[in-house]
């Protein structure tokens, strides 16, 4: 008898198992209402192609950074895929997100279903040449959540050299899927924005002599960033922010030079960019106290510090801020400090 | 709860021998059509559960092509049925594999996962990721390569004095521990979106699976499965021979290593699917062995108590868990307290052989 | 037996060589105060070292405040992982024993992973406290486990109850990896052991427990030469076995998980060094365990300064030199060492 118990589990679990199904309804029905927009609709996509459809897309899911882009024009995604909590992605922690579906939280996964249940008519990822994928899409994701393109197509404006080309793709993008783009509320950000910048030029202008580098420091080395691989530093250079290109960037992955804390001094500028992903007002004082080397650099020791956003900014209005911060830190720096 | 594959018939008569031996594949029989209805359950359900909900009949006749329902047949066909079937061969692979090396090594505790060669899979892979920027076919190719080399290593290392006995264990642990902290470096030097996919495939989940890698495995069960069987019986009638051994030496020997090769080959695919998902194929053996009772060592029932395993982890890691992680994760967490339970209760077997 | 004046023999040659040891140790430490990935003049580095006055300039910071900490670190943690790791494989009597494959970084991982997803802790300073705990933990863990049953601990159940539980908490900490990308960018340069960063606080804070266990060490030579003769020739000789074991235990905990919570894992110091010194001083834990105490620093001391200086300005990671050194000798040791006496 009791070898045979073993068995009767076995069975027994399959005929529950196969009971359980037959309880659970499907629950597919989902209501598409809105008023019908008009077409036929086509966008350049950053991979070059041009996507069309008859009519303008009005359910969008969206990429973390990118909902944030189409939010800043008035365009409500129904659905967003983000790569870590919608709490503390710096794109989105700030904004309203009731009333749209969260897909994914996680890298590489987005739950497809759900998605196909908002029955989407436009993706909206940025598109990575180096990757030549979208984001959702990149190598290396489950295969699953690769299928949420099957929904509708994916668009996206390229990343790459430039955070206000970015801004500006979205902005087209935005005014192609009906957006009023020169509504006053809409405006006004872009208008801070180009004031911004102008301030932020004439600023930069007024202390030709002032360097800057780019720093994120780590308990076991000081990197240093490369401008080449980041948008927001080389539209800063644009602007005539001399931002210091680093000579020996890593080989395996020049998005840095690393520098060991022995060589913390090998660059002297006379304001330091922190990397904002890590950043607090306390920061300076504590790398301080923690690595002796820190205020061996001179502007460091002189607190001549101020936050960048080394995270990929999507739209006017942030950048904007950003822009304004960076504007009080070079108004405030000596150029003198450093070397 | 030992492997070792063959008992000696308990009773000497003739007629005697023949009632055991009818009991026995009765059993073996039972057991393992009951196996393959609870995987079979578990499959359909697996599909029928997730953000939709769906009942059974309409992921069987989506499935079998019955009706057409496009919504329910992207959802069935499109993002389902590949998790779905990624999971059944993963379980299957691991399962007959782990049963294989208990058995040849003569060891409850010699799983691929101990000896090192999930783990050299795993190193050659996370290379590929992070060194090269590879992705998809190209990974699991890798993968299939480290977990060969792993096991090319584990020959040299150990084979010397034979393969029985613990040392074997112990050498693919340090190997394997080895293995590990060349994957911790790997992992340092890349970049954070390439070290999410490095941990994502290391961690083990039947979600990854592209659909060319899951052909290959598929193709492999068909084919590697139903040799694995006949070699085994051929052995058992080998082994059992013991007079004749010497003259048949070569031939126990030749069939034994084409036993492992299968193994580390359905091994090797497995991880190229689905990354190292632990404990599966050290914990499938005994559980069917148990089940079995004296028709012990069914390579068919362990890869079905594999299959149901994994398929009811991912249930678990998908749909149960608050927030859907990696399979591996799962399995790991269950495995775990499994194998020390394993060790705390079996005392002679933990004394070493 | 003339086995008396054969180990007197012995140790007429293996005291010098204690002395050679320490000599060669002092000018390894040398060699790591005055190299590193900054080049300084011996004088400058010299004249740091007299005045110690570290805020003249960045050269004397540096000297001062950053190597001589490091290499003081690098002493006590290598000669705590040596040790370490030669009564692990006294105790245990497995020749690949060493404390990852007790399980040590994975628990010192999983609570750092913690540290940083549930309680928001960043830093190394922090980290050691937690990472030292889970060391403890884990190693408890696989004791307890292998304890259980009828014989108590043996090798085998050791070596498995490590590789369970590290598989375990593995998975644990790869669960909350995968949903967190702050933990996975922590842990994954926790993961690789290294001497840099790693300044007086954070040696003041494990110095007192790693020399305790030192030497507390050096207790055990007598009997780890007991169990090396198996369990029963040690119950012969009068020795309580089952208290040893715990005792030594005790003492691996401490010296391995200090060194591990300071540097992170640090691999194959533990593994290979005590190999190295039963092939200098044959099987006589007495005298094992001082040469492992001295060997190890030497050989991370000098890998260390090998990552300094050949990646400069940037640095390699001591952990990753001793891995790629640290692999040929360990297949060394398994395809040539005495494993038939496993």
């Amino acid at each position: 008898m009791s070898a045979w118990r073993p068995l009767l589990v076995v069975a027994a679990l399959s005929v529950v198992l196969a009971g359980c199904g037959s309880a659970s309804t499907s629950g597919t029905a989902q209501t598409a209402a809105s008023a019908a927009p008009s077409g036929p609709w086509s966008f350049t996509d950053g991979s070059g192609k041009t996507v069309k459809a008859d009519k303008t897309p009005t359910r969008i899911i969206a990429h973390a950074g990118e909902a944030a882009a189409l939010m800043s024009f008035g365009i409500k995604p129904v659905g967003i895929y983000a790569d870590e909590s919608v709490t503390t992605d710096l794109n989105l922690k700030d904004l309203d997100l009731t009333g749209i579906e969260i897909l994914g939280q996680e890298w590489g996964k987005i739950d497809v279903e759900k998605a196909a249940a908002l029955r989407p008519d436009l993706i909206v990822g940025d598109w990575w040449p180096a990757e030549k994928a979208h984001s959702g899409f990149e190598e290396g994701v489950d295969e699953k959540s690769k299928k949420l393109a099957e929904l509708a197509p994916v668009v996206g404006v390229a990343q790459g050299k430039s955070i206000v080309d970015l801004a500006e793709g979205y902005e087209s993008l935005a005014k192609s899927l009906g957006a009023d783009v020169a509504a006053p509320a809409i405006a006004a950000n872009k208008k801070r924005f180009e004031d911004a910048v102008a301030a932020f030029k004439t600023a930069v202008a007024a202390k030709p002599g002032l360097t800057v580098a780019a720093m994120s420091p780590a308990d076991d080395k000081l990197y240093v960033a490369n401008p080449e691989y980041a948008p927001e530093l080389l539209d800063l250079q644009s602007w005539g922010l001399k931002v210091i290109n680093p000579d020996t960037p890593d080989p395996g992955f020049p998005y840095w030079e690393n520098l060991s804390w022995e060589n913390a001094d090998k660059y002297q500028p006379d304001l330091i960019l922190w990397d904002g992903r890590n950043y607090k007002p306390t920061s300076n004082a504590e790398w301080g106290e923690k690595q002796p080397t820190w205020f061996k650099i001179k502007a460091a020791k002189a607190g001549a510090v101020a936050a960048w956003p080394a995270y990929w900014l999507h739209t006017y209005g942030d950048f904007a801020t950003e822009l304004e911060k960076l504007t009080e830190a070079i108004k405030t720096a000596d150029p003198d400090i450093g070397d | 709860m030992t492997a070792t594959t063959s008992a000696a018939p308990a009773a000497t008569t003739a007629g005697a021998f023949r009632t055991v031996r009818r009991r026995r594949a009765t059993r073996s029989l039972v057991v393992t059509s009951a196996l393959a209805m609870a995987v079979t359950a578990l499959f359909v359900l697996t599909m029928m559960v997730g953000s939709f909900q769906l009942t059974a009949g309409e992921v069987i006749a989506s499935v079998l092509h019955l009706r057409e329902d496009p919504s329910v047949d992207f959802v069935v066909r499109d993002l389902r049925l590949p998790t779905a079937t990624s999971a059944l061969a993963v379980g299957l692979a691991l399962g007959a594999a782990g049963t294989i090396f208990q058995q040849l090594l003569r060891n409850p505790l010699a799983s691929p996962d101990f000896v090192g060669i999930t783990s050299g899979a795993g190193l050659a892979a996370i290379s590929g990721i992070v060194l090269l920027q590879l992705g998809g076919l190209a990974v699991s190719g890798l993968a299939l390569a480290g977990a060969v080399g792993a096991a090319l290593l584990m020959y040299v290392l150990a084979w010397r004095d034979g393969v029985a006995g613990y040392r074997f264990i112990l050498i693919g642990i340090g190997v394997a521990l080895f293995f590990d902290g060349l994957i911790g470096y790997m992992l340092t030097r890349a970049r954070l979106s390439d070290a999410r996919q490095a941990m994502h495939w290391l961690t083990g989940s039947v979600g990854q699976a592209g659909a060319a890698e899951l052909r290959l495995l598929l193709g492999a069960l068909v084919l590697l499965l139903p040799i694995a069987v006949l070699l085994q019986r051929q052995l058992r009638t080998l082994e059992l021979g013991d007079d004749t051994a010497r003259a048949l030496g070569s031939r126990v020997e030749l069939g034994r290593g084409g036993l492992l090769a299968t193994a580390v080959a359905l091994v090797a695919l497995a991880v190229a699917v689905a990354g190292p998902v632990i404990f599966v194929a050290l914990v499938a053996g005994p559980i069917a062995n148990r089940l079995l009772g004296p028709a012990t060592g069914g390579i068919v029932a362990a890869a079905l108590a594999g299959a149901t395993l994994l398929l009811t982890a991912d249930l678990v890691a998908v749909h149960v868990l608050p927030t859907p992680l990696p399979t591996g994760v799962v399995t790991g967490a269950v495995g775990a307290p499994y194998l020390l339970w394993l060790l705390a209760t079996t005392n002679r077997q933990g004394a070493g052989g | 037996m003339s086995n008396s004046t054969h180990v007197t023999r012995r140790a007429s040659a293996l005291g010098p060589g204690l002395a050679v040891l320490f000599v060669a140790l002092a000018l390894v430490a040398f060699l790591s105060v005055t190299q590193g990935s900054r080049s300084i003049g011996l004088l400058e580095v010299l004249h740091a070292l007299g005045s110690l006055n570290s805020d003249v300039s960045t050269d004397s910071t540096v000297t001062l405040e950053l190597r001589v900490p490091r290499t003081l670190l690098g002493i006590v943690v290598g000669a705590a992982l040596g040790v370490a790791g030669a009564i692990l494989q006294g105790v245990t009597r497995n020749p690949l024993a060493d404390a990852g494959i007790m399980g040590i970084n994975s628990g010192a991982a999983v609570f750092v992973v913690f540290a940083v997803t549930v309680l928001g802790v960043r830093g190394a300073g922090v980290y050691v406290w937690f990472a030292f705990a889970g060391a403890i933990a884990a190693l408890v863990l696989v004791y307890a486990i292998a304890s259980l049953g009828r014989e108590g601990a043996t090798p085998v159940k050791l070596a498995l109850a490590g590789a369970a539980v590290t598989a375990g908490l593995a998975s644990v900490t790869a669960g909350i990896v995968m949903t967190n990308v702050d933990a996975l960018n922590e842990l994954r340069f926790w993961q690789v052991g290294s001497l840099a960063g790693r300044y007086a606080p954070i040696l003041t804070g494990v110095a007192p427990f790693l020399l305790l266990g030192l030497v507390a060490s050096l207790g055990f030579g007598r009997v780890l030469n007991g169990l090396a003769l198996g369990e029963d020739v040690a119950r012969g000789l009068g020795q309580h076995v089952t208290r040893t074991r715990a005792a030594a235990f005790a003492v691996v905990a401490v010296l391995a998980g200090a060194a591990t919570a300071a540097c992170g894992p640090i691999v194959f110091v533990g593994l290979v060094v005590p190999h190295a010194a039963r092939f200098i001083c044959g099987p006589d834990y007495r005298w094992i365990l001082p040469y492992s105490m001295l060997l190890a620093p030497i050989v991370l001391l000098l890998a260390d300064v090998l990552g300094r200086v050949v990646a400069a300005p940037d640095e390699l990671q001591v952990g990753v030199v001793l891995g790629v050194l640290g692999a040929p000798a360990f297949v060394g040791i398994v395809r040539y060492g005495r494993l038939s006496e496993v």
